[in-house]
């Protein structure tokens, strides 16, 4: 388990006001909130693949070899080729994240989880996520408010209480 | 007394709030033509925004656009040859439509088709990705949204702008020679023609064509960019970006067609 370690620390905030308090505290990290959608018109890999586009100049057929095996691994790969509109919370997310972890930022600021992923028990779900990725970002902080805090106690347990 | 102060102040406010939109265009067009000569603005994302939009703006609607063209051209170039004939001066009908269809009319109305159909268009995705603050996630991600999104739209519209007056001016020459001639234009001396494409198409008037299409090109794309990334990030505001844009670049469009008219054959 990965959360609420070194590697994915766990931040509870008590109000919006500590939240962004926290967020302008943390102004070097890279954010992945729902205030930060991807592009409507192109599909979850260019929207990842822009990054490497951008920021190491890569082609686009160089920057798919590199991020379609990380969607592969984490058993997104269909989802690939499909607009933001045709995307689950989950797929989303992922799209979000892969982002942010390609830019080599020292911090990643996942930022209210429960807004990003209104369907399902997310804790599990993030859990497995970073730990399939901890070789792709350095830390990886979750900003939640303090009320869901007893989602992380059991994040694997899978039911409702 | 009242109702006049107040009707003062919205016209001053109103007039200040053009201006303002005004330098916006006028800040915006000298950031995009900066942003084209620069080499940091071209990677593989921008050169397929660039391609994606030229298959848009051109490549799709091309079978029409030049179906349109020869059917203008037929009509309006067998309206000038009666004209012509009907006060004998049926010798200089090639010539009169040369300088006004092919030169005034064709370049204006693939300005105005491609405003219509890209400029709108432009103007609406634009507006929607500020609201939904895809811009904002842009930069976030390192990505210089003018870089990816802006520049590259303003380059594909240009080029689109500039090759479908090509083809356009191309088919009414066409056209207009197929007219003149009596629809038999194999019984034509192409000599004739050749004369005539050498007089009416000095360098002056080459020069004037293309600045005034590379002109419509930058505007079908500079303005409503310039409207859409100005205006408030809130949902109401996105038809009234793109119907302000809209008004604005036909304003400019008929304002670079008449003062090219004035440079061409009045200064």
């Amino acid at each position: 388990m990965i959360l609420g370690t070194a590697k994915a620390p766990l931040q509870f905030v008590a109000d919006a006001t500590e939240r962004q308090a926290f967020l302008a505290s943390h102004e070097e990290a890279v954010l992945v909130s729902a205030s930060l959608p991807m592009r409507a018109n192109l599909t979850m890999i260019e929207n990842i693949a822009l990054v490497l586009q951008f920021q190491q100049s890569l082609g686009f057929d160089e920057a798919v070899a590199r991020v379609l095996p990380m969607l592969e691994r984490l058993g997104r790969h269909e989802s690939a080729m499909s607009r933001d509109t045709d995307l689950d919370h989950e797929d989303r997310f992922v799209a979000k994240f892969l982002r942010a972890a390609l830019m080599d930022a020292p911090i990643i600021l996942v930022d209210r989880p429960a807004l990003q992923l209104p369907d399902i028990r997310y804790p599990p779900f993030l859990d497995a996520l970073l730990s399939s990725l901890a070789d792709e970002f350095e830390t990886c902080w979750i900003v939640d408010y303090a009320w869901n805090a007893p989602l992380y106690d059991r994040p694997h347990s899978g039911t409702s209480a | 007394m009242s109702a006049i102060g107040d009707f003062l102040v919205r016209r001053t406010l109103g007039f200040e709030a053009r201006l303002r939109a005004w330098g916006n265009v006028a800040r915006f067009t000298g950031a995009a033509v900066s942003g084209v000569f620069s080499r940091d603005t071209y990677n593989s994302a921008t050169r397929e925004v660039i391609a994606r939009q030229i298959y848009f703006t051109a490549w799709q609607i091309l079978g029409g656009y030049t179906a349109f063209a020869a059917v203008l051209s037929l009509v309006v170039t067998h309206i000038l040859a009666n004209a012509a004939r009907d006060v004998g001066l049926y010798d200089y009908a090639l010539e009169f439509t040369f300088r006004l269809l092919v030169l005034e009319i064709v370049p204006l109305l693939t300005a105005l088709f491609v405003a219509l159909r890209t400029g709108a268009a432009i103007s609406t995705e634009v507006s929607i990705m500020r609201i939904r603050n895809e811009m904002g996630a842009l930069e976030q991600a390192g990505i210089d949204p003018m870089k990816l999104e802006l520049i590259p739209r303003v380059i594909g519209g240009t080029v689109s702008v500039l090759c479908l007056t090509v083809i356009g001016v191309t088919v009414s020459v066409l056209c207009a020679h197929f007219v003149i001639t009596g629809y038999r234009p194999w019984n034509a001396p192409s000599a004739d023609l050749q004369l005539m494409i050498g007089k009416v198409f000095d360098p002056a008037a080459m020069a004037a064509l293309w600045s005034k299409a590379f002109l419509f090109g930058l505007a079908v794309t500079v303005i409503p960019i310039a409207e859409a990334i100005h205006a408030p990030r809130q949902v109401h505001f996105a038809p009234i970006a793109v119907l302000h844009g809209m008004v604005r670049l036909f304003l400019v469009i008929m304002l670079i067609e008449v003062g090219m008219l004035v440079i061409r054959y009045i200064a």
